[in-house]
């Protein structure tokens, strides 16, 4: 069994840390949090979540602008994601006349760093 | 818990009862005002913040007592437990009416109007399908007709979403049977007009057809006038409202026979092979008596 070394376990711990600070917002801007709020509110119950009573399920959408393209196969770029979130796509609704053009800048905003 | 387990939790709660020899379900209390019941047997409460649980809104919240649905009268003020199951079951229980001086001002579509019974005749009302024809739920006749209200921007997976789902899933599945293919039809209707134009619901309804326009020879997706809407969703018990660009709404489903009148209601508790089978049974049953068959088919 490998055991960890004093300086290892220092390392883990700040790893551990880190992550956990990143999980409850800390390191995010003030947009990338609003973002993380929009997000939990109005789309991580379809792209979180697993819903059996779906047509089609969601894609998740951690690390969306990893990929060139998006799960739609449109360019993976921040014109596209706010045309998708405000149009929507497919059987995603629309978000058009519910979401502030700013409250969009910042969901964009935030699933950049969503990890 | 956050808002968005809360909108999970219905997904579960349509296809399991609670049995009661589960984990404790968490208690949370609720206080608000009655805005309507529907004739399913939901109560639409406009509550306030549920501190620990989710943000004041709108929502319809089913209750264990039925004795509660004789009581309680819009424009009651309320408290009561909402109980949260693990298994995604939710409820009202223990509901106490605190005050009940807003009956009096209260503007309920459901006082107002007549919710149809079982047996009785379907308003005839003139819609406005995905390609904007006119057309009434009288040009089914001869066709047993299941039939929903939805809105195209709804984003809460266990409500529009999972209806247009299992819709869509009752509809290929039907296709396999051309006989009871022909003597049936699904009808969905927007409670949204103002957004859900012919075109808006004809691309919602080619999402859910795989994109084959065929479809909408059995599924229609329509709208119509705000008035006409409020009269057919009051006839039919669905209750929603309109705040802040969102539509709180409970969830309805009708079955209609070939001769327009209301053979079953369900809200919440229905899979789709239940609705399935009720359509095909209604039209197989209807096909067989003389009546029936005579009946014109204008679709």
């Amino acid at each position: 069994m490998r055991r960890c070394s004093g300086g290892a376990c220092l390392l883990c711990a700040a790893s551990v840390l880190l992550a956990a600070c990143s999980q409850m917002g800390f390191g995010l801007s003030g947009a990338e949090l609003h973002g993380a709020q929009l997000f939990d509110l109005h789309c991580a119950d379809c792209h979180d979540e697993t819903n059996p009573d779906l047509k089609k399920q969601p894609p998740k959408l951690k690390g969306l602008f990893r990929s060139k393209l998006l799960p739609s196969g449109s360019p993976a770029t921040d014109q596209q994601v706010r045309k998708t979130i405000i149009e929507g796509f497919g059987t995603m609704p629309a978000f058009d006349q519910r979401l502030r053009d700013q409250d969009v800048d910042d969901l964009v905003k935030y699933l950049h760093v969503l990890k | 818990m956050s808002l968005r387990m809360l909108l999970g939790l219905t997904v579960v709660s349509a296809a399991i009862t609670t049995t009661g020899c589960g984990p404790k379900p968490e208690q949370y209390s609720l206080k608000g005002q009655v805005l309507d019941i529907s004739a399913s047997g939901q109560i639409i409460v406009k509550h306030d913040d549920i501190p620990g649980f989710m943000p004041a809104m709108t929502m319809p919240y089913k209750v264990r007592d039925p004795g509660v649905l004789q009581e309680v009268q819009p424009g009651d003020l309320i408290a009561a437990a909402l109980m949260v199951a693990k298994n995604g079951n939710y409820w009202l229980e223990d509901v106490r009416i605190t005050d009940q001086s807003g009956r009096k001002t209260a503007k309920s579509a459901a006082m107002a109007t007549h919710v149809l019974k079982i047996g009785d005749k379907a308003p005839d009302l003139p819609l406005i399908n995905q390609d904007g024809k006119t057309f009434r739920l009288s040009d089914f006749k001869g066709k047993a007709l299941l039939t929903t209200f939805v809105y195209t921007r709804c984003p809460m997976p266990t409500f529009c979403p999972r209806l247009s789902s299992q819709f869509a899933k009752i509809h290929e599945h039907l296709a396999k049977t051309p006989d009871d293919y022909n003597k049936t039809h699904l009808l969905t209707i927007s409670f949204d007009p103002k957004y859900d134009t012919p075109a808006v619901l004809r691309r919602y309804g080619l999402a859910y057809l795989d994109n084959d326009a065929t479809g909408f020879s059995h599924w229609d997706f329509a709208t119509t006038n705000p008035t006409e809407l409020r009269a057919l969703a009051d006839a039919f018990g669905l209750a929603y409202f309109e705040e802040d660009n969102q539509i709180s709404h409970s969830m309805d489903i009708v079955l209609l026979t070939p001769e327009g009148s209301v053979a079953k209601y369900w809200s919440t508790d229905w899979t789709a092979g239940e609705l399935e089978d009720a359509l095909r049974q209604q039209a197989r049953s209807a096909a067989s008596t003389p009546s029936a068959a005579a009946g014109g088919m204008k679709r």
